[in-house]
C-alpha cells in the first residue's frame, strides 16, 4: 500500500496495479503510470526507502538513467560530470 | 500462560523501554491494566498529542525511541501530527494504539479508525496485528525500523481481544533484517574524489544537519571542520553540532539564516554537506541555490540524494563511518590555502552573532536568557518567531541541546516535548521558549509539569499575534491581518496560577539597557535556578520580525536584512 502511496500522493492516475506473489516468497507489484523523468526519479527514491522494497525496476524508456544500481555510489569527479554533460 | 498486554510490555522492556507516554481507553484498556510490575514507567499527559510530543521529546534528546499509547478512534488519530512531526526529523518514535476486537475490524466500530491506513504516508513502518503468535515479530521488527538507518515513525495497531488473549509464552524475539539496497554503504574510493574536488575549489563550506547529531559523529565532524578551516554554518537541526565559538562558524543558514551564511552558501564553488536534507527552507528557490557548487553530499538517507538539487558526489552511509574515512584520507594531503576566502566570509560578517549589536528587545531578552542558562541545559522552541530568534541566538555546543520542530513546523510542539526531555535529563536545566499562539495549543499539559513537578523553565513570548504568520501578512500580503489577532489572549499568569505553577512577567523595558540590570538579572538567574516549574510570560512588542529573511520563491541571496517596503 506505501507503494500505491507514492505514486497516489503525487496526484498520478493508476489506470492499472498487478500485484502477485513470486516463487521465492516476496511479492511483485506492477504499476503502469504516466509520469515525467523527474517523477520516475522522485517514485524510485520513495520506492527504495519503503522498508520491504528489494528492487525497483521500468520498462519505461525514459528510466535508462535509474537502471543503475541503487542507492547511488559515489563514482570519480570526471565520469559523474561526463555521464552528465 | 500470559496476556497478550503482558506479552507486550515483556517485549518493549527487551527492546529497553523503560518510559512510556500515554492516555487511555477503551480498546487500550488491557495494556493499562497489565502496567504495574511491567517495570516501564507511565506518563499520563493530558492529550494524545501531549503523548506523542513527548514521546518525541524524549527521543530527540536520548536517541532511543521514544513509545507513545493511545486507544483506538480518536485517540489514535490525535498521535498523526507527532506521527508527521517524528517522519519529517527523523525521530525513533514507536506509538501503540488499541484498535477495537477483530471481529468488528472494519465495521465502523464505536471508536474505530483505520489508523494503519490514516498514517501509511507518515510512518517508517507500521502494522495491524491480527494474532497474539505475532506480536513478538512485530514488537521486534517494529522497533528495528524505528531506530535503524534514517530513524522513524512506527505505528503497531493491536486489536483489544488480542490484548486480552492468553498464549504460552516463550520469550521476546530478536528481528532479523532483510539486506536492503539502501543499506549499503559507500566504498573507500569516494574519499580520494572529494579531497581533488577540494584541493579544485576556491571557496568550499560545509553545511552540518541533523544527521551529525543522529549518527553520534559530532566528535569526529567537529575534528574534521578544525582541519578543514573553511566556513560553516547549520540547518536549524545541526544546531549545536558546530561549538559557536569556532571561528569558521556562521551560525544558522536559509530562511531566517544568518547573512553570512546565507551569502557564503550563495557564493560558494564546493558545498560538502554532511547529514542535512537540503529542505526549501534551507536552500531558497531550489533552481538558484548554491548556484556556483558542486555537492558532496554525506547521507544515510538515499532518498535525500538530488532531491531538491543534483549532488556531484554522493556519499551513502553513517556519519560515524564516512566522515572517519574521509578524515583520514583529507590528513594524508595538503590543501590549498582557503584564508583569503575565510576571511571575506568570516569577517567582519562574523559581527551579526554579537549580541552588542542586538537592538530588538525580544532578541536581546533570549541571548540574555541564553547567555545564563547552566552549562548542563537543553533549549526547547515551538513554532514561529521566537523559535527563529531563538535558533539565531542559540549558544551551546551540545549536539542535542536544541529542541523544535522543524521539517513539519507543528505549533504547541514545544511544552509537551519538554516533559519527555526533562524527564530523560532530570539533571539539566530545561528551557521552553514558546509563542503565545502555540503555548495554547498544548496548554492541558501545565497539568502533568505540574503533577510530575518537572522542574521546566517556560517562557512565553507574548506580542499577543500568530507572530510568523502576521509578519507573512505584514510583508506580503499588504498588511491584511487576517485571523492572526490574539489580543484576547488569557492571563497566563492566572493560568498558570491555576495549575499550582509560579509564573511572573518581564516586559521589553527590562531589556532596554545593555548589559541588562541587576534586579533584571537576578529575576532571570532565580527563575533559571529554581526547583520547581515555572513560567515568564515575557510582553513583546507586537510587530516586531524577524530578520534575515528569505521570501518563499527566493534565492538565498536575496534575503531581506530589515524592514523594507512591501511588495
Amino acid at each position: 500500500m506505501r507503494i500505491l502511496t507514492g505514486a497516489s500522493r503525487r496526484g498520478l492516475d493508476i489506470p492499472s496495479v498487478h500485484a502477485e506473489a513470486t516463487e521465492d516468497g516476496h511479492h511483485q507489484a506492477t504499476l503502469l503510470l504516466e509520469v515525467t523523468p523527474k517523477q520516475v526519479g522522485q517514485l524510485y527514491r520513495e520506492w527504495y526507502a519503503i522498508a520491504d522494497v528489494t528492487h525497483v525496476g521500468s520498462g519505461a524508456a525514459h528510466a535508462e538513467p535509474w537502471a543503475a544500481a541503487h542507492p547511488p555510489t559515489p563514482v570519480s569527479l570526471e565520469s559523474r560530470t561526463a555521464a552528465r554533460a | 500462560m500470559l496476556k497478550g498486554s503482558e506479552i507486550v510490555l515483556q517485549c518493549l522492556r527487551a527492546e529497553g523501554v523503560e518510559l512510556m507516554f500515554g492516555y487511555p481507553g477503551g480498546a487500550i484498556m488491557p495494556l493499562y491494566d497489565a502496567l504495574e510490575g511491567s517495570g516501564i514507567r507511565h506518563v499520563l499527559t493530558r492529550h494524545e498529542q501531549g503523548a506523542v510530543f513527548a514521546a518525541e521529546g524524549y527521543a530527540r534528546v536520548t536517541g532511543d525511541v521514544g513509545v507513545a499509547l493511545a486507544t483506538s478512534g480518536p485517540g489514535a488519530t490525535n498521535l498523526v501530527t507527532g506521527i508527521a512531526d517524528a517522519k519529517m526529523d527523523s525521530v525513533p518514535l514507536v506509538c501503540i494504539t488499541g484498535q477495537v476486537r477483530s471481529a468488528l475490524i472494519g465495521s465502523d466500530a464505536f471508536q474505530e479508525t483505520d489508523v494503519f491506513g490514516v498514517t501509511l504516508s507518515l510512518t517508517k513502518w507500521s502494522r495491524l496485528v491480527r494474532t497474539l503468535d505475532e506480536v513478538p515479530e512485530v514488537i521486534a521488527e517494529g522497533f528495528h525500523w524505528a531506530r535503524s538507518g534514517r530513524p522513524g515513525p512506527v505505528v503497531i495497531d493491536i486489536p483489544t481481544d488480542i490484548l486480552k488473549a492468553k498464549k504460552e509464552f516463550s520469550g521476546p524475539v530478536k528481528f532479523k533484517p532483510h539486506s536492503r539496497p539502501a543499506d549499503a554503504v559507500a566504498d573507500g574510493g569516494f574519499t580520494d574524489t572529494i579531497v581533488a574536488m577540494l584541493q579544485r575549489a576556491a571557496k568550499p563550506v560545509a553545511l552540518v544537519g541533523a544527521g551529525a547529531k543522529l549518527s553520534g559523529a559530532t566528535s569526529e565532524l567537529r575534528r574534521l571542520l578544525d582541519d578543514l578551516n573553511i566556513p560553516a554554518f547549520a540547518t536549524v537541526h545541526g544546531l549545536g553540532a558546530v561549538p559557536p565559538e569556532a571561528p569558521y562558524y556562521l551560525g544558522m543558514v536559509g530562511m531566517h539564516g544568518t547573512r553570512a551564511a546565507n551569502m557564503a552558501l550563495h557564493e560558494t564553488d564546493l558545498l560538502l554537506v554532511f547529514g542535512a536534507r537540503l529542505d526549501d527552507r534551507v536552500t531558497g528557490d531550489p533552481s538558484r541555490f548554491a548556484p556556483h557548487a558542486k555537492i558532496v553530499h554525506f547521507e544515510i538517507d538515499p532518498a535525500q540524494l538530488d532531491r531538491v538539487r543534483s549532488c556531484e558526489m554522493p556519499v551513502i552511509g553513517n556519519l560515524a563511518d564516512t566522515i572517519p574515512a574521509f578524515h583520514a584520507e583529507l590528513r594524508r594531503h595538503k590543501l590549498p590555502d582557503f584564508s583569503g576566502w575565510r576571511a571575506v566570509a568570516c569577517g567582519t560578517e562574523r559581527a551579526e552573532l554579537d549580541p552588542r549589536g542586538l537592538a530588538q528587545p525580544t532578541i536581546r531578552f533570549l541571548d540574555e536568557l541564553f547567555s545564563r542558562l547552566p552549562k548542563n541545559n537543553v533549549v526547547l522552541a515551538d513554532v514561529g518567531q521566537h523559535q527563529m530568534w531563538a535558533a539565531q541566538r542559540y549558544r551551546s555546543s551540545t549536539p542535542r541541546g536544541f529542541i523544535t520542530s522543524g521539517g513539519l513546523g507543528a505549533m504547541g510542539f514545544a511544552l509537551p516535548a519538554a516533559v519527555g526531555v526533562q524527564l530523560a535529563r532530570p539533571d539539566a536545566c530545561v528551557l521552553c521558549v514558546s509563542g503565545d499562539g502555540g503555548f495554547q495549543m498544548n496548554i492541558q499539559e501545565l497539568a502533568t509539569v505540574h503533577r510530575l513537578g518537572l522542574p521546566i523553565k517556560m517562557v512565553i513570548v507574548d506580542n499577543k499575534y500568530l507572530g510568523m504568520v502576521r509578519q507573512w501578512q505584514q510583508l506580503f500580503y499588504q498588511r491584511n491581518y487576517a485571523e492572526t489577532d490574539l489580543s484576547d489572549n488569557p492571563d497566563f499568569v492566572d493560568i498558570a496560577k491555576a495549575y499550582k505553577i509560579h509564573s511572573f512577567r518581564m516586559n521589553e523595558d527590562a531589556m532596554r539597557e545593555f548589559p541588562v540590570s541587576n534586579e533584571t538579572g537576578d529575576q532571570m538567574d532565580r527563575f533559571l535556578a529554581s526547583p520547581e516549574p515555572e513560567l515568564l510570560v515575557f510582553d513583546c512588542a507586537p510587530e516586531a520580525n524577524v530578520f534575515p529573511m528569505v521570501p518563499a520563491g527566493a534565492a538565498l541571496s536575496e534575503m531581506l536584512l530589515e524592514e523594507e517596503p512591501t511588495q
